[in-house]
């Protein structure tokens, strides 16, 4: 089999073919997607990893966003309309759509978010409301909070409004990329594919994908499934730990609130190849590196003159090398510091200093490293040899006649026990992560994450049963690569 | 400060017989609720974990023989009525739950939390010192309440709201001045006890004030007997801390009782308690759940009232869906509010030599 990884940076896209050997190749974002899609001869399945500029979106000042918010009784929401769905999925009360377009006609915005409570027990409230804004937003730019799939109101509703500001960039990008590969997956902040439609439905999931790449790679080309990954950048130096292949993941927070994005878990620091130095080492980027064409010493400078030779080595050269070794000695004692603290006992590390670098590192913490052949394209690598990842949520009621799956309804046509219903979804998600391309050695191992079942008793009696229960298939290597 | 929230679902486990109403069911929807809410992630929402009672913690409030028969039968199954079974495993979930209702006060009086809710099952308040009755088996917030003492506490108020009287707590605290139990129940009604003659004795007397209340109460009859009698005997016992067994089987859309109380009425009545513990005791509060039998219609909007309460979020959004409102207007009685009023003139006679404010 043959994989094509594609990581689009904050400068640069890295690409990485995989068949075996590794071709690497890095590409300046300059000339757009598109470009560096046309360099490719792209054979195999084809990844794409596209966190750089979906962050900037996500963390930079927002766009003009309005949220319409269906909360029904309980704790108040801020863009309020009437209409409630209880927790069985039951509307108990209606919109009223003459006040939602007065709403609309009020509030002028770029993006529209919609979010109910329990609409993931049923999503024909936010879908009425969707479809009166239709007359007022164009479809790319409404997003409701449904296919979120999971209980939690304030972190869905403010998950949909990143969806809704990024939605349409999101789709543009999968019109560019679709004539290369029809069939091409998307990588995700938890380091799986998906496929283009899933991203549609949800596209926060691309969210700070390039850790999860980086640790993914770093794995792959270390053998190391327990390990710390120490990944020095331009402007950060990030350190993932690995159990059992895989990063810790966490939902992420935007301006203290809680979403549904999830994210690796990584410290940061705040230092890299392009951080600028003054007297001392300042955590910050301006521009390249002088040996690259910037004009300002960095670290990547201050190593040139320590003797090491990249890029255009005699542009460092004008750095005074007592300040120049006081930087290094720096960066390197900080990094070290913080990987002895994290109790590793391996480091594994990666980016385009990591030769320069690691060595001097791993002796300083006293940890073991390895710094594995393409430690400079581990990203690319990460994306090239993932695999497809899903998880559904599913919440079944017999007595409602219907289940809902990762918000969408459909009925059911005979109860099923417990062990038939978990069988069922265990078979649903296979199929639906094989429908996106895995194939079927991926998908064999499939987690019960949540189970709760209980009954429903009216007028002692046993009327219905209720279950909630979460499979997933989790990221990973493909079968295929290994 | 935070408001904690006790609760595990090992609350869930117990079950006396899969149809019984104290069934898992009761708090399934209630964990949907706050869970949609978001309400474990909120950063004025503190989770805290149960931990098991101690047989010594048991001890200061149950007779050794009764603790000895509830264990001894938890290991096959037994009856204490025919609405309390013990199914087997009983002992251990009871003891969660008593555990919980003391991680309760303890993390208040440790200032972990300001105040705190124990979303416990059982309940617990019919459980008397030597048997339990009415679905309780041990007595969760008397446990706590002699832990209290212990923890330094000297005059502890309770608030029953349930609908039905705890009469095993007015029985554990009957002769006890340091712990004022003061009660709000329906009457005529299970367990029959609770009449406002019951003032407690020897030095207890007068530290026992019943409210019997007749069916179709609603939330004005809550708010006028907080105003007349609550708040005015809390502020000249001035309490220590505030221990309330919240019932919320007073719900107007609850089977098994006759009351009509709202969400609403729910939070409002809790923001008063609140607003008690912050005048009397630094804000020293802890709600253990009691009965609520309305787990569908019922408990979500009422548990979430309590907790908003608790924490000091905005109520305004409060209350229950509007197609209830049918309901509501069948199961109240706007004659209630004067037959209360009659009633609280007797405990101005059979109190009023104890209490100044109500003489």
């Amino acid at each position: 089999m043959l994989f094509t990884g594609v990581d689009i940076g904050g400068t640069n896209t890295d690409i990485a073919i995989v068949d075996g050997g590794v071709l690497t190749r890095k590409v300046p974002n300059d000339a757009g997607l598109k470009r560096a899609l046309d360099s490719l001869e792209i054979r195999g399945r084809l990844a794409v990893s596209t966190s750089q500029p979906l962050n900037r979106l996500v963390t930079g000042r927002p766009s003009s966003v309005h949220s319409i918010t269906i909360p029904g009784p309980g704790l108040p929401s801020p863009g309020s309309v009437a209409g409630m769905v209880n927790h069985r999925g039951d509307v108990l009360e209606e919109i009223d759509p003459a006040a939602i377009r007065v709403v609309l006609e009020e509030q002028v915005s770029e993006y529209l978010a919609i979010c109910g409570k329990f609409s993931v027990r049923n999503p024909a409230l936010e879908e009425q409301v969707k479809a009166i804004a239709l007359s007022y937003y164009p479809p790319g730019r409404v997003a409701t909070s449904h296919g979120l799939a999971r209980l939690g109101f304030p972190a869905r509703r403010v998950t949909t409004e990143v969806n809704a500001r990024i939605l349409e960039i999101v789709a543009e990008m999968t019109r560019t990329i679709s004539p290369y590969a029809r069939d091409f997956l998307f990588f995700k902040g938890d380091g799986g594919l998906t496929s283009a439609g899933a991203v549609l439905q949800n596209p926060s999931v691309l969210f700070n994908s390039s850790p999860a790449a980086v640790a993914l790679g770093a794995r792959y080309l270390s053998g190391r499934s327990d390990c710390l990954v120490v990944d020095i950048g331009g402007t950060t130096t990030d350190l993932v730990p690995l159990h059992n292949g895989a990063p810790r993941m966490q939902d992420i927070r935007i301006d203290g609130n809680i979403t549904f994005i999830r994210s690796i878990q990584a410290v940061n620091i705040p230092f890299g190849g392009d951080s600028v130095i003054e007297t001392d080492l300042c955590p910050r980027r301006e521009g390249n590196p002088m040996a690259f064409g910037g004009v300002r010493p960095t670290l990547t400078d201050a190593l040139n003159c320590c003797g090491a030779s990249i890029g255009d080595a005699t542009r460092s050269r004008s750095m005074d090398p007592a300040i120049a070794e006081q930087a290094v000695r720096e960066y390197i004692s900080g990094v070290s510091e913080e990987v002895h603290a994290s109790g590793a006992e391996i480091i594994v590390g990666t980016g385009y200093l990591a030769g320069h670098l690691i060595p001097e590192i791993s002796r300083e913490a006293g940890v073991r490293c390895i710094i594995p052949e393409h430690a400079d394209c581990a990203n690319a690598i990460g994306v090239a040899v993932s695999r497809v990842s899903l998880s559904l949520w599913v919440h079944m009621d017999t007595g409602k006649g219907r289940m809902v799956i990762n918000g969408d309804l459909m009925p059911i046509d005979h109860d099923m026990d417990d062990d038939e219903l978990i069988a069922w979804c265990k078979d649903e998600v296979r199929r639906r992560a094989m429908e996106m391309g895995a194939p079927e050695e991926d998908v064999g191992d499939v987690l019960l994450e949540y189970f709760h079942a209980y009954d429903v008793v009216r007028y002692g009696r046993r009327t219905e049963r209720i279950a909630d229960l979460q499979v997933s298939i989790a990221p990973g290597i493909t079968v295929d690569a290994e | 400060m935070t408001t904690g929230i006790v609760y595990h679902t090992e609350f869930l486990a117990h079950e006396q017989h899969p149809l019984h109403p104290e069934r898992r069911e009761r708090l399934a929807y209630t964990d949907d609720q706050i869970t949609e809410e978001g309400l474990w992630e909120d950063p004025r929402i503190a989770r805290l974990d149960p931990r098991y009672a101690s047989r010594e913690e048991l001890s200061r409030v149950h007779d050794e023989h009764y603790l000895e028969f509830l264990e001894q039968s938890s290991r096959t199954g037994g009856v204490i009525d025919l609405d309390t079974l013990i199914p087997p495993g009983l002992f251990t979930q009871a003891r969660l739950a008593a555990g919980g209702a003391l991680v309760a006060g303890e993390s208040v009086m440790a200032g972990v939390v300001r105040n705190a809710f124990a979303m416990v099952r059982p309940p617990g308040h019919h459980a008397g010192t030597y048997s339990g009755a009415g679905f309780c088996y041990l007595n969760n917030i008397a446990i706590m309440v002699q832990s209290l003492k212990n923890l330094g506490c000297r005059r502890i108020l309770i608030l029953d709201w349930d609908a039905h009287h705890g009469n095993g707590t007015q029985e554990i605290f009957y002769e006890d001045p340091d712990v004022l139990f003061t009660s709000i129940h329906q009457s005529p009604f299970y367990p029959g006890s609770g009449d406002v003659t019951e003032i407690g004795a020897e030095e207890g007397r007068g530290y026992t004030i019943n409210m019997p209340v007749p069916a179709g109460s609603s939330d004005e009859v809550y708010q006028y007997l907080l105003s007349e009698v609550i708040v005015p005997v809390a502020e000249e016992f001035k309490p220590d801390f505030i221990a309330i067994s919240a019932g919320q089987d007073n719900h107007f859309s609850d089977p098994l009782t006759g009351l009509a109380l709202t969400a609403k009425g729910y939070a409002s009545m809790m923001a008063s308690a609140v607003g008690i513990a912050d005048q009397e005791c630094a804000g020293r509060l802890a709600a253990i759940l009691e009965g609520g039998y309305s787990v569908e219609g019922g408990l979500p909007y009422t548990n979430i009232g309590i907790i908003a309460a608790l924490a000091g979020m905005n109520l305004s959004n409060i209350r229950d869906p509007s197609s209830y409102e049918s309901l509501l207007q069948q199961a109240r009685d706007p004659a209630a509010l004067s037959r209360v009023e009659a009633m609280v003139g007797r405990i101005r006679e059979t109190h009023g030599d104890v209490w100044s404010c109500l003489s």
